[in-house]
């Protein structure tokens, strides 16, 4: 369900929340955003979408990191078990849960911003702020394009199950059925891309000039003053941050 | 005279002229076009008619700049527009053309209406504004236009609907109101009429009549002597990129040029018998009737909303029984449900209530890649069916699992019955339309399923490709097969079907 607040209050709440979350470095406070999206995504029924895409990314990261710094962490000093030169330390342990929890809440936020961002509503938001057209419409192509290439793999997949294939439940019929449905949704998404420049072009796509537009947004008062208080509220998350961390600060 | 004298002095009423010596596109050795010269006026329609593979769509993608000359191809000739005009000798200084300035005179409405639309707008109403927004147009200006042409083209209904879930002959209509609302002097249609119900071509006939009376020169491409070709003030026969004939349709609806080009040419009133039912044809005298080759009981279907809801019931209750050797049509509005009733035949949509059975069996719980064992379904759009390299990789497509080593003369077999045996190494992206479609039958026949389920198999098929149609039916019908085809064309569904059905609020009733 797209999210009814302006695309660029959303926008600017995911950035300023990443942001500060990175800023603090507090992985209680971490955890707690990122549970807050998570339930957030789950309120606007995209939570599952969310959950899996942030599955997709994280745990390979969150395993890398559990590797490199729960493992071999040369700062460690409080030794937990060791197996020849891998030593498992409580500081470890502590800074891979630190980045974990971080990057986590980073990733959650932004995937709930996109998942609920409604892209055309996004692109007319940054075209009426001086954004030139073109730049709007690749963006609005990459936003659209997993749906696109989606819809297209669904149209091969059905073409080729009236076919004969089936599709099963494993992981190997699945990874056969991909490998077969690669080539054409490439191919076809070249041919399209062509026929689609034809269309555009006529349809005055890329001529110069002035353009208008069709979609216009509502933009209250509150969510602008909303967005001011955000962006100050991370500027001092950062400015904070580099006052207690800048190696002088000690000095001072 | 020289050929600039020659196009000024034929241009002077013209809004549109094209004085072709050839065209070729880049990579062809052939010309796609050889001596085509065509002048269009104002508030006039001109039919440009001719088989499959005639050169009707290059010409009209060349009068509308979607095929640049220099950029797509090589023209020795000119192309005038507006009073400008622009020779071409095939070098490089040629003039160029901006397809952006050139189309604010030619509007161009390809014949797969879905590659007109830009894909990232979310309503019907953006999409419609999109041709307007690049021009610059006041917005109040804008809403207005929208609305006025949506009301003309019967989209008004349809404003906040996302393109991407429209029926294909709503989609056709989206795609000509896209055109018209940029106000062109000049339109070509190609195959406009194609994939619409009976409602839909009466407003697409009103609304060249409209756009004629207002001043517009509309240039239809068809391969049907139709209606609407009837109607239009002057013919054009092309026939293997060249014209054959030109003149108003009474001098040439009965020509040997207007017949070789394998264009159809429809009796003006249907007066043919419905085509007798199977039992009737074959006289026989068994008194019981043999066992249905395809069931569907009290099948219900509705596709979910947003949000995991489930929509408006498209199918409600339907029931449908075809025996070995019967021939159903099925008619019905746009987006009433046809093709989603076909995609329950093979299972790659399944019924929230009811049963599809083939020979008995219910496929409820077979994976669809093996209920198309015995179920072939044509899709709407080739482009939806054609995935593969080659003509002959194409219809090779899982014949191995069904039938071995025997499968490659299965696949030379199937390319035959439909003409393309011919074109095995070409590419299918690289087939005119027409041949496209009779590609994706071809790769349906090779099968040869129990039930053909055929969705729209007319579309786009002149005279030879409709013989082949034809053929196949006739003989998939005596083989023992089920056939059940979706089809606007009632003439044709009268007498090629047995029975020839209406889908109406979900559920079929005699047509």
């Amino acid at each position: 369900m797209p999210s009814t607040l302006h695309p660029l209050t959303s926008l600017t709440a995911a950035a300023c929340t990443a942001v500060i979350t990175t800023a603090a470095g507090f992985w209680p406070l971490s955890l707690a955003v990122a549970l807050a999206a998570a339930g957030l995504a789950g309120r606007a029924g995209v939570g599952r979408r969310v959950i899996a895409a942030a599955a997709a990314v994280l745990l390979p990261l969150g395993l890398s990191l559990l590797m490199l710094h729960g493992l071999f962490f040369p700062e460690g000093r409080t030794v937990l078990a060791a197996w020849g030169p891998a030593r498992v330390t409580a500081e470890g342990l502590a800074f891979a849960l630190e980045s974990g929890t971080r990057t986590g809440s980073c990733v959650l936020v932004l995937l709930l911003f996109s998942f609920t961002v409604s892209a055309p509503d996004l692109v007319a938001a940054l075209a009426a702020r001086g954004l030139p057209p073109q730049f709007g419409f690749v963006l609005a192509s990459a936003l659209t394009l997993l749906p696109a290439m989606a819809g297209r793999l669904e149209a091969i997949r059905a073409a080729q199950e009236a076919r004969g294939l089936v599709v099963g439940g494993g992981v190997v019929s699945r990874l056969v059925a991909v490998r077969m449905q690669m080539v054409p949704l490439v191919l076809g998404l070249i041919e399209d891309s062509g026929s689609r420049a034809q269309a555009l072009d006529a349809r005055g796509f890329g001529s110069p000039g002035p353009r208008t537009a069709y979609r216009v947004l509502a933009d209250p008062p509150v969510q602008r003053r909303c967005r001011a208080v955000l962006l100050v509220l991370a500027g001092a998350a950062v400015a904070l941050r580099l006052a207690v961390s800048w190696p002088a600060a000690g000095l001072l | 005279m020289t050929r600039r004298d020659s196009a000024v002095a034929l241009g002077a009423d013209a809004v549109l002229t094209a004085q072709i010596g050839t065209f070729s596109l880049h990579g062809d050795t052939d010309p796609a076009l050889r001596e085509v010269d065509l002048r269009v006026r104002p508030g006039t329609l001109t039919a440009v008619l001719g088989g499959s593979g005639s050169g009707k769509t290059t010409l009209g993608k060349l009068l509308a700049g979607w095929l640049r000359p220099g950029h797509s191809g090589t023209l020795t000739g000119s192309l005038a527009q507006a009073g400008e005009v622009l020779e071409f000798s095939g070098a490089h200084d040629d003039p160029r053309i901006n397809p952006s300035a050139w189309s604010d005179g030619v509007g161009y409405v390809p014949q797969d209406a879905a590659a007109m639309l830009t894909t990232v707008r979310s309503t019907v109403a953006e999409e419609l504004a999109f041709g307007l927004e690049n021009r610059g147009t006041a917005r109040p200006d804008m809403l207005r236009e929208v609305a006025r042409i949506a009301d003309l083209t019967g989209l008004a209904g349809l404003l906040d609907r996302d393109p991407a879930t429209l029926s294909g002959g709503e989609m056709r209509r989206l795609a000509i109101a896209c055109a018209v609302i940029q106000a062109p002097g000049v339109l070509v249609l190609d195959e406009p009429l194609a994939s619409l119900d009976a409602p839909g071509v009466i407003l697409v006939r009103d609304l060249i009549g409209r756009l004629t009376g207002a001043g517009t020169a509309v240039v239809v491409l068809s391969q049907a002597a139709d209606g609407l070709a009837r109607s239009a003030a002057h013919w054009l026969v092309l026939d293997r990129g060249t014209v054959t004939a030109s003149g108003p349709p009474l001098q040439l609806i009965r020509s040997a040029e207007l017949a070789r080009t394998g264009a159809v040419i429809h009796a003006v009133t249907h007066t043919a018998v419905t085509r007798a039912p199977a039992a009737v044809r074959d006289a026989a005298p068994d008194p019981a009737p043999p066992a249905p080759v395809l069931e569907l009981d009290g099948v219900g279907f509705s596709f979910p909303r947003a949000g995991g809801a489930t929509g408006e019931p498209l199918l409600r209750d339907l029931d449908l029984t075809v025996r070995p050797g019967g021939i159903v049509a099925i008619t019905g509005r746009n987006g009433a449900g046809k093709s989603t009733l076909l995609r329950h035949f093979n299972g790659l949509l399944r019924p929230q209530t009811g049963e599809v059975r083939v020979h008995g069996q219910s496929i409820a719980g077979l994976p669809a890649g093996r209920a198309a064992d015995s179920v072939g379904l044509l899709f709407q759009q080739p482009r939806d069916q054609l995935f593969e390299r080659t003509v002959l990789r194409e219809v090779s497509f899982g014949l191995r699992k069904l039938f071995g080593k025997e499968s490659r003369a299965r696949a030379y077999e199937a390319l035959e019955s439909v003409g393309l045996s011919g074109e095995a190494g070409v590419h299918p992206a690289e087939l005119p339309a027409s041949k496209r479609r009779l590609l994706a039958l071809a790769t349906v026949l090779a099968r040869q399923p129990a039930v053909l389920a055929l969705d729209e198999p007319t579309v786009g098929l002149d005279r030879h490709g409709l013989e082949f149609l034809h053929r196949a039916i006739e003989d998939s019908a005596a083989r023992g097969a089920a056939v059940v085809m979706v089809t606007h064309d009632l003439g044709y569904a009268r007498v090629n079907a047995d029975r020839v059905l209406e889908l109406k609020g979900g559920r079929l009733g005699e047509a």
